[in-house]
């Protein structure tokens, strides 16, 4: 499952995922942004694993949030663009 | 940007590399290399030129290489895929078509400064540099080089290593064609860019002067020059070497590219 999203003055945020027992399973965050440091990626995808399919963006934005380390930096993207990139994979 | 940031460039001795044409793998290895060596303090911050000896696909740290390349176009072309260690996005990069360069620097130079903030300042002398040449270039964030003729460039920065290293590629001219072979451009991409086509949104240098590349290449080194102080210098033995097992070891692997499939 595929889904995308332009922040607005941003960067693309893209999801590659499977639902597998109504869980996101295999989640991939892909996309133009910039992270710092590079490695948070897979903070960010490990926040996204398990989580059940029907989570709203705030549940899912929330889920990044609490797993990014605190000194990380994304630039021209956030949690919630993420958070919505997941939705429209899902939907 | 205020002269309290400005006069803080002069406080290097900077270093100029004009490079040689080298493969794609080669030149991602190199800004890797110099970043750790600036970090290191092994050597004094440097800017870069590229050369290139093929054309090349480019994407971000972070891109998917399905998502932005059409790996068999890419490959009946002969044209490799290279992803760079910052992030940002997919580019088709002819060599007479497009000018790159890499500062490497310490952080203190845009200490207090936005990383948004940072990609502006770091490329203030480049759009004075076209300014002088007649372009009407700014920049606009977060990281592209623009113009009234259409968008020019786009930078991409990484933090790494003790360093940053800060690469842009501006084009030259422009092959469309091959581009839109090369390179998946999605609709969500442009939903907030108002214009339909990613061909139209560049506006290459040649389209707004007449100018050779290497006269644009060369009032940049001047402009550069003349405002922050710089020395020629090469790679050192020592640093080639590295850049070469960088490039088998990393940058030219199916691991590294494919990291993100």
């Amino acid at each position: 499952m595929h889904g995308e999203y332009k922040t607005p003055g941003g960067k693309l945020v893209v999801a590659d995922l499977d639902v597998l027992d109504g869980k996101i399973v295999g989640p991939v965050i892909s996309g133009d942004f910039f992270l710092e440091p590079p490695e948070a990626l897979t903070q960010i995808t490990h926040a996204l694993e398990q989580l059940p399919a029907n989570s709203n963006e705030e549940e899912i934005a929330a889920a990044i949030r609490a797993a990014v380390e605190p000194g990380v930096e994304m630039i021209g993207f956030s949690p919630e663009a993420v958070a919505r990139a997941v939705r429209r994979a899902v939907e | 940007m205020n002269g309290q940031f400005e006069d803080r460039w002069k406080q290097y001795r900077w270093r100029l590399i004009r490079g040689e044409p080298v493969a794609a793998a080669v030149n991602h290895a190199i800004d890797e290399v110099l970043t750790r060596r600036v970090g290191a303090g092994e050597r004094e911050p440097t800017l870069r030129f590229w050369d290139r000896l093929q054309p090349e696909v480019v994407i971000g740290r972070f891109q998917s290489v399905r998502n932005e390349v059409d790996e068999l176009a890419a490959r009946e072309l002969d044209i490799p895929i290279t992803r760079r260690i910052t992030g940002g996005g997919a580019m088709y990069v002819e060599v007479p078509n497009v000018i790159t360069y890499s500062l490497y620097v310490p952080p203190d130079l845009v200490a207090g400064l936005s990383f948004v903030e940072s990609y502006a300042f770091l490329d203030d002398w480049v759009i004075r540099a076209l300014r002088s040449l007649g372009i009407n270039a700014w920049y606009e964030p977060i990281n592209d080089i623009t113009s009234s003729g259409g968008k020019i460039g786009g930078a991409a920065q990484a933090r790494r290593f003790g360093a940053i290293l800060h690469h842009t590629t501006m084009s030259y001219d422009i092959n469309s064609d091959r581009m839109l072979q090369v390179l998946r451009i999605g609709k969500e991409k442009l939903s907030d860019k108002g214009i339909a086509s990613a061909a139209k949104r560049v506006g290459p240098i040649r389209l707004q002067t007449q100018l050779p590349r290497q006269t644009i290449i060369e009032r940049m080194i001047e402009e550069f020059a003349d405002s922050y102080g710089v020395v020629d210098d090469t790679l050192s033995e020592d640093e080639d070497v590295a850049a070469t097992n960088l490039a088998s070891n990393k940058f030219g692997t199916d691991e590294w590219t494919f990291a993100i499939p």
